[in-house]
């Protein structure tokens, strides 16, 4: 734990101004190119959706691939700041997660004319987006920070490792999938590449905004419990 | 802040059994132990006294390997506590835990209890071992019962024969009296004697000061997770270690 | 080898002098047969055979979750699993152990209720009972090894019984989907089908190297 306290403060707040300034612009020129961005022939005004869904899609797979890391580092090297990281990135991945099964659905009644399909790709997200509130839900149930953390990260870890297996078990029983598929060059229109592009930045920009945010408080959560802890020494004798 | 252990006269010959550096357990905003250091040579018996709430359980619950260190060593002997899972086994052999709990299945029977243990531990003749501890304790009438229906005191004699069915070199004990009639509590007092003279290390926790003056040849005093320093005389009878005890929970935490 | 053995006799020698896992999974496996005969009677022609497979998994399962969650409650009182740790012997065999002793009561369940769903639904599974109680057993593989690992986190909890069945039903999918395809193919077809096994097999392998890796961490204090 090699936390930064809080002596910097005033140069780390400015830093926090600057980056939540340029995300604010990353975020803008992404809504702005996404206004204007041509009108799917097939699908119509709904297809803008999409510039918003994959986003998503990428910070919920981008959050709990590093909740499986930092529960990995976390058992192998036993440092708590690894513990925070992996809680971090799962509550974050989770509110990503959450927004993409929002406006997924909507997407799908305007395309497909359903709100859900068991499409392999969606059950999977969908299994994983339960594996992940399964662990936040865990760690609140689990009393005792060291505990908490180590079944979580095996938890995490396990969930991670599985998704390979249920991404097989859902495509040998759910059979052809309705999902887009992954963007290559020929599946957008033209002038539809740069809003996706460039809602792929600003989405890893704010997970990593987010993060940052959420490991600085976790940070100063163990500093206070750890001064909460001397003061109890202290006030003991 | 690190403070050691009263030395005192009946003491021994080879390195510490135990060998404490820096060994450190928070949990949350609680720390059970701050940093301690401690060695208790081998043959000898350390009485661990304190309040309760002091610690004195983490400590040994650390020795034993049942909790993991927030920092510092634990050696016994030549093992030590961070090692490879070869080493640990090696460290589990050499320990006897008497515990709060009486870790004993209640569904199973006295001897079922000392026969799976005894397996466990790989002892030899499990079925003679069980059979021999049982008498020890006093305990062959009611062998064949589950410990389910056992009086607390029933229960801890045998919690104490599952405790030696390996022979362990290093005893643990954290209030192994509890519970137990005088003729229990004087049996295993003349047992833990014999098992000193015989030469194996003990750390005693216990809140019955006479009991820790005839027993232990040294003390660690615990108080908020924190060693008080006594003086080595103490230990001489109950009276004095009484007096020495009092004085050391009064005085202001070292720094 | 023989401690496996010890650690195996202990557990089943408890469940056998109070039975009241075994019992309580049975007669709930059973109460879910008659609550899905009410769900998806057996009416048209075709029905029993479409839905027997996976109506018997969900029985399974549910039945899984609710005896494994009392699968370590022998082991806290007197805090005997402390007592466990301290011995010297590898937490896997401590795993492997706890994990055999849950099949085999699972297996007991199974085939109890295979039975029970046979005459409700009138499915004939007699000439595929062999291959039947073969997939059965795959699948119990794989539900009580990651079942035990998550049921020895969850007993440490403050909501044990909530928390299992989040827990286990999402990671559970692979193995239920393998069992409940392979099941379909011998009622319907009377033969294996081969992806179903294979799928069954790959994750029986996995979740037991998983659970057997996981359950060091999850013993320890």
């Amino acid at each position: 734990m090699n936390d930064q306290g809080m002596t910097a403060s005033s140069t780390t707040s400015r830093a926090h101004t600057i980056t939540a300034l340029l995300l604010i612009v990353c975020v803008a020129i992404w809504a702005f190119l996404a206004w204007n961005a041509p009108i799917d022939r097939v699908q119509g005004v709904i297809q803008k959706i999409l510039y918003v869904h994959v986003p998503m899609a990428i910070g919920t797979y981008l959050g709990f691939i590093c909740t499986a890391l930092g529960g990995a580092l976390y058992l192998w090297k036993g440092e708590e700041r690894w513990d925070r990281f992996a809680l971090s990135s799962a509550e974050i991945g989770v509110l990503f997660a959450v927004m993409m099964l929002i406006s997924g659905p909507i997407w799908g009644k305007g395309t497909w004319g359903k709100w859900w399909s068991w499409d392999l790709r969606l059950t999977l997200t969908l299994l994983l987006f339960f594996v992940y509130v399964a662990y936040l839900l865990l760690r609140s149930f689990t009393e005792g920070s060291e505990r908490a953390a180590r079944f979580a990260a095996v938890y995490g870890i396990a969930g991670l490792a599985l998704i390979p297996l249920n991404y097989f078990a859902i495509k040998l029983a759910a059979g052809r999938s309705i999902h887009p598929e992954n963007l290559g060059g020929d599946s957008l229109g033209t002038g539809m590449g740069w809003p996706f592009f460039m809602g792929m930045v600003a989405m890893v920009a704010v997970f990593a905004f987010l993060l940052v945010r959420r490991l600085e408080v976790g940070s100063l959560r163990a500093e206070q419990t750890r001064r909460l802890a001397l003061a109890n020494r202290e006030g003991m004798t | 802040m690190r403070s050691g252990v009263a030395e005192q006269q009946r003491v021994s010959q080879a390195g510490p059994a135990i060998e404490v550096r820096g060994l450190t357990r928070s949990f949350g905003p609680l720390v059970a132990l701050y940093p301690l250091d401690l060695d208790v040579p081998s043959g000898s018996t350390l009485a661990v006294l304190g309040p309760n709430g002091a610690g004195k359980s983490t400590l040994l619950r650390l020795i034993a390997g049942l909790a993991r260190p927030s920092a510092g060593t634990i050696r016994l002997g030549a093992t030590q506590h961070e090692g490879a899972p070869d080493d640990r086994l090696a460290r589990r052999r050499r320990i006897g835990l008497i515990g709060h709990a009486t870790f004993l299945y209640p569904a199973l029977t006295a001897r079922e209890n000392l026969i799976l243990a005894g397996r466990l531990w790989s002892v030899d003749d499990p079925e003679a071992r069980a059979a021999t501890l049982l008498d020890e304790q006093d305990l062959l009438a009611a062998a064949d019962r589950p410990i389910g229906g056992f009086s607390r005191g029933m229960a801890q004699r045998v919690a104490i024969a599952r405790a030696l069915v390996h022979d362990p070199a290093i005893l643990l004990l954290d209030e192994p009296f509890t519970g137990l009639d005088p003729t229990a509590a004087d049996r295993l007092t003349v047992q833990l004697k014999a098992a000193r003279d015989g030469g194996r290390t003990s750390l005693l926790v216990t809140h019955d000061l006479s009991r820790a003056a005839a027993l232990a040849d040294r003390t660690l005093i615990l108080k908020h997770g924190v060693a008080r320093p006594i003086a080595p005389e103490a230990l001489s009878s109950r009276d004095n270690l009484d007096a020495a005890y009092r004085e050391a929970i009064a005085s202001p935490a070292p720094s | 080898m023989s401690i496996l053995w010890t650690l195996l006799w202990k557990d089943l020698l408890t469940e056998w002098r109070s039975r009241d896992r075994l019992v309580a999974m049975l007669v709930f496996a059973l109460l879910v047969v008659v609550v899905l005969y009410f769900a998806a009677p057996p009416g048209q022609a075709g029905t029993a055979r479409e839905h027997v497979p996976g109506l018997l998994w969900v029985a399974y399962i549910f039945a899984i979750v609710l005896g494994l969650s009392r699968s370590f409650g022998m082991e806290l009182e007197n805090e005997a699993l402390s007592g466990l740790a301290l011995a010297p012997v590898d937490r896997g065999l401590i795993f492997l152990g706890k994990a055999g002793a849950n099949l085999v009561l699972v297996l007991i369940m199974q085939a109890v209720a295979a039975v029970a769903f046979a005459l409700a639904f009138d499915v004939n599974l007699g000439p595929v009972a062999l291959p039947l109680a073969g997939v059965a057993f795959l699948g119990a593989v794989g539900l009580c090894s990651l079942g035990t690992l998550f049921s020895a986190m969850a007993v440490r909890t403050t909501n044990r019984e909530m928390i299992l069945p989040l827990l286990m039903l999402p990671l559970m999918v692979p193995v239920l989907l393998g069992a409940v395809q392979a099941t379909r193919g011998l009622i319907a077809e009377g033969e294996l089908p081969f992806s179903a096994l294979q799928l069954l097999l790959v994750t029986d392998g996995v979740f037991l190297i998983v659970s057997f890796l996981g359950f060091e961490y999850v013993l320890d204090e």
